[in-house]
């Protein structure tokens, strides 16, 4: 039942997804709904951050339960907490570097199917999601409702995971497996040009 | 010895300074305008939908009580309005309890009385506190809160039962996703607040 419904559940978030960060730019303007779409067009502008966040759906995916529905709702906290730091100005060093290094090493474990223990997972997972949501917290505009931006951030970056889990599915398929495994290897392609380019 | 609930109520209502008006929804005012501030309010609106998730996640005779503690600390604060006193403070309140409850929704387990219980009331008193009227009689502004505190009440107890009513695994864990999101979006606004005074 679980593995019938939820597909369809992360492919309407995927199509939301598609839309609602097709939407004109409304960033720092007034009001609700610019409050909304401003935030969360901020986690779909970076193509780094957009690789770790996918990378992470798809290690859930391969990861399969509990990981796949824990990651979801345990990377927001923790990002939650890692833009705590960013906007309190909390340092952390080398925040870029720990981003991209995020695709590199999530999309090995992706690409190399790597089944650690739901811990390590969740430790790495968690400590990249620090990185993540300092950078996002030290960049959040002033103009913007708060309420409504970080909702629309944090909103944007769980529509992301779920796109990538729904994608990850596909790993149950030989050819599935291959297409979400490539995937991954993008990925960690992707995050060594984020690294090298910040060279 | 001094209930944790009545502690945190207290120490709501001792916070006190002169009420502050402010726009409830342009055009519409009284008692409608008092009904539909707790939908237009985005705090409001995320603190009501993770208090509503929590309640809709507990016991029976627990949500009969949080619901009945949540009502009477709307009345509460409605009275302390009405005495010319406003809670400026209240804004964090909201957002104190929103990520709380949204931690508690996204984690799942069954939450003591004695946690939700405060919670509730404190999400009752500081909704009733941050919610004052632009109006300029002492009726109309009373007419206006009693709108507030029975849309309040309305959505979060219809957020309660619709809660008890998803029982399949993808429904709870929907639940969950979504206290999460609720809770870190709380998280960012109280920093962000704090931050910037």
């Amino acid at each position: 039942m679980m593995s019938m419904i939820l597909p369809r559940i992360v492919s309407v978030c995927f199509i939301a997804e598609l839309f609602l960060a097709g939407a004109p730019a409304f960033a720092h303007t007034d009001g609700m709904a610019g409050g909304f779409l401003s935030g969360f067009a901020h986690p779909v502008a970076g193509p780094d951050h957009i690789a770790a966040m996918v990378a992470v759906g798809l290690w859930g995916a391969f990861l399969g339960a509990p990981a796949i529905f824990m990651l979801p709702i345990v990377f927001p906290l923790v990002m939650a907490l890692g833009g705590v730091m960013g906007i309190l100005g909390v340092p952390i060093p080398a925040v870029e570097t720990g981003i991209a290094t995020s695709a590199v090493v999530l999309g090995l474990m992706v690409a190399l199917a790597a089944r650690p223990s739901l811990w390590i997972a969740a430790l790495l997972v968690g400590a990249f999601a620090i990185f993540h949501g300092h950078a996002h917290g030290a960049e959040l505009p002033a103009g913007a409702d708060a309420v409504a931006y970080s909702l629309g951030f944090v909103v944007a970056t769980g529509l992301l995971h779920l796109s990538a889990i729904a994608f990850g599915l596909l790993r149950r398929w030989p050819a599935g497996q291959i297409a979400v495994r490539a995937t991954g290897g993008a990925i960690a392609l992707a995050g060594i040009a984020f690294l090298v380019g910040q060279q | 010895m001094i209930a944790p609930g009545g502690a945190v109520l207290a120490a709501l209502l001792l916070a006190t300074d002169p009420a502050h008006a402010h726009d409830v929804v342009a055009g519409v005012g009284g008692f409608y305008g008092g009904l539909l501030h707790p939908l237009l309010v985005p705090a409001h609106v995320l603190a009501l939908t993770s208090l509503g998730l929590l309640i809709g996640q507990q016991t029976p005779r627990q949500r009969a009580g949080l619901l009945g503690l949540f009502a009477a600390s709307l009345i509460a604060g409605i009275m302390v309005i009405v005495a010319a006193f406003a809670v400026t403070s209240a804004g964090y309140a909201i957002l104190t309890v929103t990520a709380a409850a949204g931690i508690a929704v996204a984690v799942a387990r069954p939450v003591p009385m004695l946690v939700s219980g405060p919670l509730a009331m404190m999400a009752g008193a500081a909704i009733a506190l941050d919610s004052v009227p632009q109006e300029i009689s002492m009726l109309t502004t009373f007419v206006a809160l009693i709108g507030t505190a029975i849309g309040a009440f309305l959505v979060t107890m219809l957020l309660a039962d619709l809660t008890v009513y998803l029982k399949r695994d993808w429904q709870r864990i929907g639940l969950r996703v979504v206290g999460s999101w609720i809770a870190a979006s709380a998280i960012l606004v109280l920093a962000l607040r704090l931050a910037r005074g």
